[in-house]
C-alpha cells in the first residue's frame, strides 16, 4: 500500500492568520483567548474566546470576495486557509477542477453562524435575503466547489468535535481506494451565538482561560479556526515538498453518553489503539501526543486514563486548546497542522496555564518548548455522541 | 463493491404496492410527512427526548440490526435534527440567551442519529456522519464501500434520514426549491411547476462482502457537483465504461421530482443510458429531500426481490421483462448528481 503524504497546509486561528504566524505563537507559548469584539452574543463579555481578530468585511476585502454573495464567516475562514494551502502545495486550477481531486469539509456550525438572518428567513419576517444558500452545513463546501469548479468527490462531515479527524480519514481512504488522486481536507468553525449558547447550556464554558489537564480546570473556551490539509499518494509526489505522512488512523465510538465520555474511556482507548495498529507501530514509537485536552472535568481525566491504559510510560503530551480554544469542527484539522509542525521542525510546544496534575492520574503535560527527535505524533479528537478518532502523522 | 443484506425504511407511505396512484397518500400543503411507527424497539424514556429524525433513523435501524454483529454505523443526513436546532434557536431568541435547556442542542446535532444507534446497541465500532446535502447518503455508501475494502469480514449499518422542519422548510420555499401545493400522486409529474413537494424519511441497510443470501450488490457509484447536462452525459458514459461492462440495464430508477426546471437532466440521463429501458419514478411516494436517494436504493432492493413493478411507478407502459440490473440516477436541484448501479443478489 502506498503512503499518504501531506503536500500542503494552510491555517488560521486565534494565534495567527497563517501557518508561519501560528508556528511562532506555539514556540513562544502565546495564546489568543481573550475578550472578544466580533461576536454578537451577551456572553461575549462574560467568557473569553479564541477569536480571530479580523472582521467579516476585512475578510471579504482580503479574499477579494463579493459582499453580495452572502458568505458566512465560516466560509470566509475556510477560503482563507484554502488559499494558503493551495499556494503552499502549488496546485493548478486544472488540478483543482479535475475529477480526481476530492474536497472534504468538516464543520459543526456551517452557515448557522448567521443565526439572526436565519431566524428572520425561517420565520418569514424577511422574505428575501442574500443568505438563503448560506445556512446549511454544506454551504462551505458548496461555495468552494463552485468557486474552484471542482468536479471530484465533495463531502461534508459532522461528527461534532471529531469532524475534521474523520474528514482526514475519509480523504485518505478515497485516495487508497482510487476514488481520488488527491484530497483537500478543510476543517472550519466560526464562533457563533448558536454554539456559545449550546455549550453554555451544558455548563462547560470556563469564565477563565482554560487549563487542560490541570487539577483545577473548570471548562473549555470556544475558539474559531480553519485549517486545510492536502493529501496525495506517494507516487504522485515525485517532485513535491512532503511535510509528513498520514500513517495511521482509527475511528471508534464510546457508546456511553450523548455529551460525556465513559469513565474508562473505551472510545478514546479504542481510537488510540486502533491508530497504532493502522500505523503498524508499537506504542513506544509515539514521541508526542497532541491531546484532545479540552479543559473540561470529564474529557481530561478520561483521556488521561485512556492514555495510561495504552502507554506504559505516557509520552510527552499537550493540548493546543490552551492556545486556540476549542475550535470544534476545525479542531482535528488545526491540530493536525500543529502535529505536522512538530514533525517539520522536530520540536514540541508547551501546554499553557498548567500548574497542578490531576490527582488520580498524576500526568504532567509538557510545559516548556523543546527540540525533540520526532518520528510519530498522535493527534486525538473526541466528540459528543462518543465519536472518537485518532490520527498518527509521521516523518516522511 | 458490496452486498446489501437487510433493508428497512420509514417513509410517508405504508406500502409501494398500490393498484394505482389513487390510493397513494398525497402531499398536503407541499409536504409528504412520514408515517411513523410506534417505535416498539426504543425505550420509552429515551424515545420521549428524541426529535423526529433521530426517532426515524434509530427506529428504522433497530428493526434490522437486533441480531447483527455490526462493526460500525454510517449515516448520511443533510440536516440531522434540524427541527431541534430551530427550537434551540427559538429558545435563544425567546429567552434572550438566558438559561436554556440543552436538550434541543444535543438532539439537534447531526451525529445524534449514528451515536444513538451506537449507544442503544452498545456498538463501539466505526461511527460516522455525512451531511453533504444531496450527496450525504451517497458519501455514506462510499464510506461503507471503503470500510469493507479494508475490513473484508466486517458488516456495517449504512443509511440516511432527513426530516421536514417547518421553520427550515420556509427557507426552502424562499429559495424556490419547494412549493406549498396540494398535489395528488397521480398528478405529481404532470403538473409542470416550479418547486417540488417536500418529503422525509429514513432508509437503513446492512452491508458486507458476503454474496450468500444477499438481496442486492452495489456494483458502481459516482457522485459529482456540476449543473451542465452535457457534463452529466460525459460522466454517465465514463460510468458505463468503468462499471457496466457489456451487461444490459433492465430498469432505470429516476429521481424526477415534478419540478420541470430539472427535467432536462433526467431526459439527458434517459437518452444516454438507453431510451428503450423502462423507467421507474418514486418521489410521488417519498417527496423530495436531500437524502431521497436512500429511498430509491431501498426501492431498488424491493424491485429486485419481488421482480414486479407496480404500474404507478412506471413512467410509460414499458414494463421490464426481468430485473437483474438497475441504474439509479438522482439530482438534488440540478447541483448535486449521483449514479448508482445495483445487481440482483444470488
Amino acid at each position: 500500500m502506498s503512503k499518504i503524504f501531506v503536500t500542503g497546509i494552510g491555517a488560521i486561528s486565534a494565534i495567527g492568520n497563517n501557518v508561519e504566524e501560528q508556528h511562532k505563537a506555539l514556540m513562544g507559548g502565546y495564546y489568543g483567548i481573550t475578550t472578544v469584539n466580533n461576536i454578537d452574543s451577551k456572553y461575549a463579555s462574560l467568557f473569553p474566546f479564541g477569536e480571530i481578530k479580523i472582521t467579516d468585511n476585512q475578510f471579504i476585502e482580503i479574499l477579494k470576495e463579493d459582499n453580495y454573495k452572502g458568505l458566512s464567516r465560516t466560509t470566509l475562514l475556510a477560503l482563507h486557509a484554502f488559499e494558503e494551502a493551495i499556494k503552499n502545495c502549488q496546485l493548478t486550477n486544472e488540478e483543482l477542477s479535475s475529477a480526481d481531486t476530492a474536497l472534504i469539509c468538516a464543520t459543526t456550525i456551517g452557515g448557522m453562524s448567521l443565526i439572526n438572518e436565519l431566524y428572520r428567513n425561517a420565520t418569514l419576517t424577511d422574505l428575501d435575503s442574500k443568505y438563503l444558500y448560506s445556512y446549511d452545513y454544506t454551504s462551505v463546501a458548496r461555495y468552494m466547489q463552485e468557486k474552484y469548479k471542482m468536479n471530484g468527490i465533495v463531502n461534508t462531515i459532522n461528527t461534532a468535535c471529531s469532524s475534521s479527524a474523520n474528514a482526514l480519514i475519509y480523504g485518505a481512504n478515497l485516495i487508497k481506494n482510487g476514488f481520488a488522486k488527491r484530497a483537500i481536507i478543510c476543517g472550519v468553525d466560526s464562533l457563533a451565538k448558536f454554539t456559545i449558547n449550546g455549550f453554555n447550556s451544558l455548563r462547560i464554558l470556563s469564565s477563565d482561560i482554560c487549563k487542560p489537564f490541570d487539577a483545577e480546570r473548570n471548562g473549555l473556551n470556544l475558539g474559531e479556526a480553519s485549517a486545510v490539509i492536502i493529501l496525495e499518494k506517494e507516487e504522485d509526489c515525485k517532485d513535491k515538498k512532503i511535510y509528513a505522512t498520514l500513517s495511521g488512523y482509527y475511528n471508534a465510538n464510546d457508546a456511553f453518553h450523548a455529551s460525556a465520555l465513559s469513565e474508562n474511556g473505551d472510545g478514546p482507548y479504542l481510537s488510540m489503539a486502533g491508530a497504532l495498529v493502522s500505523a503498524k507501530i508499537p506504542a513506544t514509537e509515539i514521541q508526542f501526543i497532541n491531546a484532545h485536552g479540552t479543559g473540561t472535568e470529564n474529557n481530561d481525566v478520561v483521556e488521561s486514563k485512556a492514555m495510561m491504559r495504552i502507554f506504559n510510560t505516557v509520552p510527552p503530551f499537550a493540548s493546543t486548546k490552551s492556545n486556540t480554544g476549542h475550535t470544534l469542527g476545525a479542531a482535528g484539522a488545526i491540530e493536525a497542522v500543529f502535529s505536522i509542525l512538530n514533525i517539520i521542525h522536530q520540536e514540541i510546544y508547551p501546554a499553557l496555564h498548567f500548574t497542578k496534575p490531576i490527582e488520580d492520574t498524576g500526568l504532567n503535560p509538557v510545559v516548556i518548548y523543546k527540540k525533540l527527535s520526532i518520528q510519530n505524533v498522535m493527534s486525538n479528537s473526541f466528540g459528543f455522541g462518543g465519536n472518537c478518532s485518532s490520527l498518527i502523522f509521521s516523518k516522511p | 463493491m458490496m452486498y446489501i443484506h437487510k433493508t428497512a425504511q420509514i417513509s410517508p407511505q405504508e406500502t409501494i404496492f398500490h393498484k394505482d396512484a389513487d390510493t397513494i397518500k398525497p402531499g398536503v400543503n407541499g409536504k409528504l410527512l412520514a408515517k411513523e411507527p410506534l417505535y416498539p424497539f426504543i425505550p420509552a424514556g429515551i424515545l420521549r427526548r428524541m426529535g423526529k429524525s433521530v426517532k426515524m433513523g434509530v427506529g428504522a435501524a433497530l428493526t434490522i440490526i437486533e441480531k447483527e454483529e455490526l462493526n460500525g454505523i454510517i449515516i448520511g443526513t443533510a440536516n440531522g435534527g434540524m427541527n431541534d436546532c430551530m427550537k434551540f434557536l427559538q429558545q435563544i431568541v425567546d429567552y434572550e440567551e438566558g438559561m436554556l435547556s440543552p436538550g434541543n442542542f444535543v438532539q439537534g446535532v447531526p451525529n445524534a442519529i449514528a451515536s444513538q444507534i451506537g449507544l442503544l446497541t452498545h456498538n463501539k465500532g466505526y461511527n460516522n456522519t455525512h451531511v453533504h446535502e444531496g450527496l450525504a447518503f451517497e458519501n455514506a455508501l462510499m464510506d461503507a464501500v471503503m470500510q469493507l475494502a479494508e475490513n473484508k469480514n466486517n458488516s456495517y449499518l449504512v443509511g440516511a434520514v432527513d426530516e421536514i422542519s417547518d421553520f427550515y422548510h420556509n427557507i426552502e420555499i424562499l429559495k424556490g426549491n419547494f412549493n406549498s401545493d396540494n398535489i395528488l400522486a397521480k398528478d405529481f409529474y404532470a403538473t409542470k411547476q416550479k418547486g417540488a413537494i417536500a418529503g422525509e424519511g429514513a432508509a437503513m441497510f446492512v452491508v458486507n462482502n458476503q454474496q450468500e443470501g444477499a438481496i442486492a450488490k452495489l456494483t458502481g457509484i459516482d457522485t459529482f457537483n456540476n449543473t451542465d447536462p452535457e457534463y452529466l452525459r460525459k460522466r454517465l458514459l465514463d460510468f458505463k465504461t468503468k462499471y457496466q461492462e457489456e451487461a444490459p440495464i433492465d430498469l432505470i430508477i429516476s429521481g424526477e421530482n415534478g419540478d420541470d426546471r430539472f427535467d432536462n437532466y433526467y431526459s439527458t440521463m434517459e437518452t444516454t443510458v438507453g431510451k428503450d429501458i423502462p423507467v421507474v419514478r418514486f418521489k410521488h411516494l417519498c417527496g423530495e429531500y436531500s437524502t431521497a436517494a436512500s429511498y430509491s436504493l431501498w426501492l431498488a432492493c424491493q424491485l429486485l426481490q419481488n421482480q414486479e413493478v407496480p404500474s404507478h411507478l412506471l413512467k410509460s407502459e414499458n414494463h421490464p421483462k426481468q430485473i437483474n440490473r438497475i441504474l439509479i440516477y438522482n439530482t438534488y436541484f440540478g447541483v448535486q448528481q449521483s449514479i448508482m448501479l445495483l445487481e440482483k443478489g444470488v
